[in-house]
């Protein structure tokens, strides 16, 4: 099973940066230090495998 | 399914006979929303399948089926997929429907919490069950949230593809839940899945409408409206914005159709829906793709008509429209869209005040209109932090770009654990921490979302369908019910039907059915 979790395109190095794509309209105002307590929240608790994290979610569609 | 039936716009009676609501702008609304499952700290691999069977245990115990009714109306089950799938009931306001949305939330978070319990048995005692209220797999699967509009049965799906389509594709500016992808950050999650207009189809090729025309209701006078492009989304306001804004304009080509007259709505008509919908999807600029208008001499010519009237400066903030303005082949934005339709609502909310008004029991089409309005001027220019505390994808992209801005060597793959997060409405750490320190606001408070898991909404169908329900399992009675039909085995076999989705008045058979359920069986077999 685990093979087909992982799909060529989804190699970080050869993908197109996941955030930026150029110019963009948004995101260039700093955002205020309450980010630090979100950020600080997320490192704390999402310290798992990332990788094994987004492979464990395959299901068939829905609608 | 009884009221399933062909497509056809025609009525099939005399004017006389029809249901109080259906001379008005009343509307019936609702969310389907499926989940996605996941566990991770595992001993070994966990399939989806037997975290959704280990979720719904507690409801088979009780229901002795995966697919049942609640004492709140709303309806709860496992899809195709083994995705958990919750349908609120049936909400005149859209303030309601967020509510019963959210209560579908807090019902499947205890679903999970139990299954987490019984998983870690055999998994380990790391296992944690995530449920994903998202619209893709990490391999691609797509599921949906879908709307429900009781629109009424004279709107031809020709104007639902001409006037509503890209009104649905141009909302995702404000109702987009966001998405790291490998092409980079998108602004709808559903944009790579969906293609069709409006078809009938549903699982193979996915269109933005379809016409799938179960309307659980007398279907001479209406057809659900059956909407499958939006995302799911995790802030509040987005959801009752994407309701309430649908139910305007929803409003203007219903009167349209039923006086023969021009809603204002045609030139919005787009050339390729599908084209259009990546290309929103895809640009964050937000004036960079071409929504293509199958007439855009007329879309312009209608500026001076419509919006220049109501909103005399918003072409100020953008180059492109002083360079172009009124030249063959320009493109048209999906804000100009969006402009478009909030002047043509507006104008039809200030022109039918009394019946617009009475079509919303709980909330405001002015404040609405004003949220809107907001919503596309911050939007129009680039002032974001005013949407962050609102939008999904913007509070997603922007927290995404803080954390690469802090110079912190983050992988591919974390970028889309946090996304992931983000819609994890049972183990997530990110949206209830954005919620805790004053990031996205909320509209709904716990004590409210509490009550809306055991209480329906209280002036449609569903309070006598919950209270039907409710008086069973006290009783102990065996029982079925769907949208339409109650019926009962025990202590008495009797049946009911709610074919009116509007109205709270029991009828005589229904009234049969509570009062058999409130006299004690003297013994049970």
């Amino acid at each position: 099973m685990p093979q087909q979790f992982i799909q060529p395109q989804q190699n970080h190095e050869t993908v197109t940066d996941p955030i930026n794509r150029g110019q963009t309209g948004v995101g260039t105002e700093p955002l205020t230090d309450v980010l630090d307590a979100v950020l600080d929240d997320i490192s704390t608790a999402l310290d798992e495998n990332a990788e094994e994290y987004v492979s464990s979610f395959v299901q068939k569609g829905g609608q | 399914m009884p009221q399933l039936r062909d497509s056809s716009s025609e009525r099939l009676r005399d004017e006389g006979e029809v249901c109080p609501g259906y001379n008005s702008f009343d509307r019936i609304c609702g969310l389907e929303t499926e989940y996605g499952l996941a566990a991770t700290g595992t001993r070994r691999h966990c399939e989806a399948s037997e975290a959704a069977m280990a979720m719904f245990r507690p409801v088979v115990m009780k229901a002795r089926s995966t697919n049942t009714y609640l004492e709140n109306g709303a309806r709860l089950y496992l899809d195709v997929g083994s995705h958990p799938e919750y349908a609120t009931a049936e909400a005149r306001d859209p303030m309601d429907a967020l509510k019963q949305d959210l209560a579908g939330e807090a019902i499947m978070r205890n679903l999970a919490s139990s299954a987490q319990q019984e998983l870690r048995t055999s998994y380990g005692a790391g296992t944690t069950v995530h449920v994903f209220k998202n619209n893709a797999d990490s391999s691609g699967h797509s599921f949906g949230c879908h709307e429900n509009y009781l629109v009424r049965r004279y709107v031809p799906l020709s104007a639902i593809k001409s006037q509503l389509l890209p009104f649905l594709i141009t909302r995702q500016l404000f109702t987009g839940a966001g998405c790291v992808t490998s092409d980079g950050f998108e602004i709808t999650q559903r944009a790579r899945f969906v293609e069709d207009g409006v078809s009938s189809a549903t699982t193979r090729v996915r269109p933005m409408v379809n016409t799938r025309d179960e309307p659980h209701a007398d279907p001479n006078e209406f057809r659900r409206l059956h909407v499958i492009i939006g995302d799911s989304n995790r802030s509040q306001w987005a959801t009752f914005m994407k309701l309430a804004t649908t139910h305007l304009v929803l409003c203007v080509i219903e009167e349209a159709a039923r006086t023969g007259k021009r809603s204002g709505l045609e030139d919005c008509a787009l050339n390729n829906p599908g084209a259009a919908n990546r290309a929103l999807s895809a640009d964050l600029t937000l004036h960079a793709a071409d929504m293509d208008p199958t007439d855009a001499d007329a879309f312009l010519s209608g500026i001076d008509r419509f919006d220049n009237a109501t909103h005399p400066t918003h072409h100020s903030g953008s180059e492109i429209h002083d360079v172009n303005h009124h030249t063959t082949g320009r493109k048209i934005t999906a804000l100009e869209i969006q402009y478009r339709y909030w002047s043509v609502a507006s104008r039809f909310v200030n022109t039918h005040r009394q019946a617009m008004t009475q079509s919303l029991p709980h909330s405001d089409c002015d404040e609405v209109l004003a949220d809107w309005k907001m919503t596309l001027d911050a939007l129009q220019s680039g002032d974001l932090s005013f949407l962050r505390s609102k939008v999904d994808w913007i509070a997603k992209y922007e927290l995404l770009s803080e954390l690469r801005n802090r110079g912190s060597d983050i992988s591919y793959a974390r970028l889309r654990q946090l996304d992931m997060d983000y819609h994890d409405i049972s183990a997530g750490v990110t949206y209830p921490s954005l919620c805790r320190h004053g990031v996205i606001h909320t509209l709904v408070s716990a004590d409210a979302v509490r009550s809306s898991v055991q209480t329906p909404p209280n002036d449609t169908r569903a309070a006598l369908r919950g209270a039907f329900i409710t008086a069973a399992n006290a009783c102990g009675g065996e029982y079925a019910c769907d949208w339409t039909d109650l019926k009962t085995s025990r202590p008495q076999r009797l049946e009911a039907q709610l074919i009116d989705p509007f109205s709270t008045e029991p009828p005589a058979d229904y009234q049969r059915l509570i009062n058999s359920l409130h006299v004690r069986p003297s013994h049970r077999s």
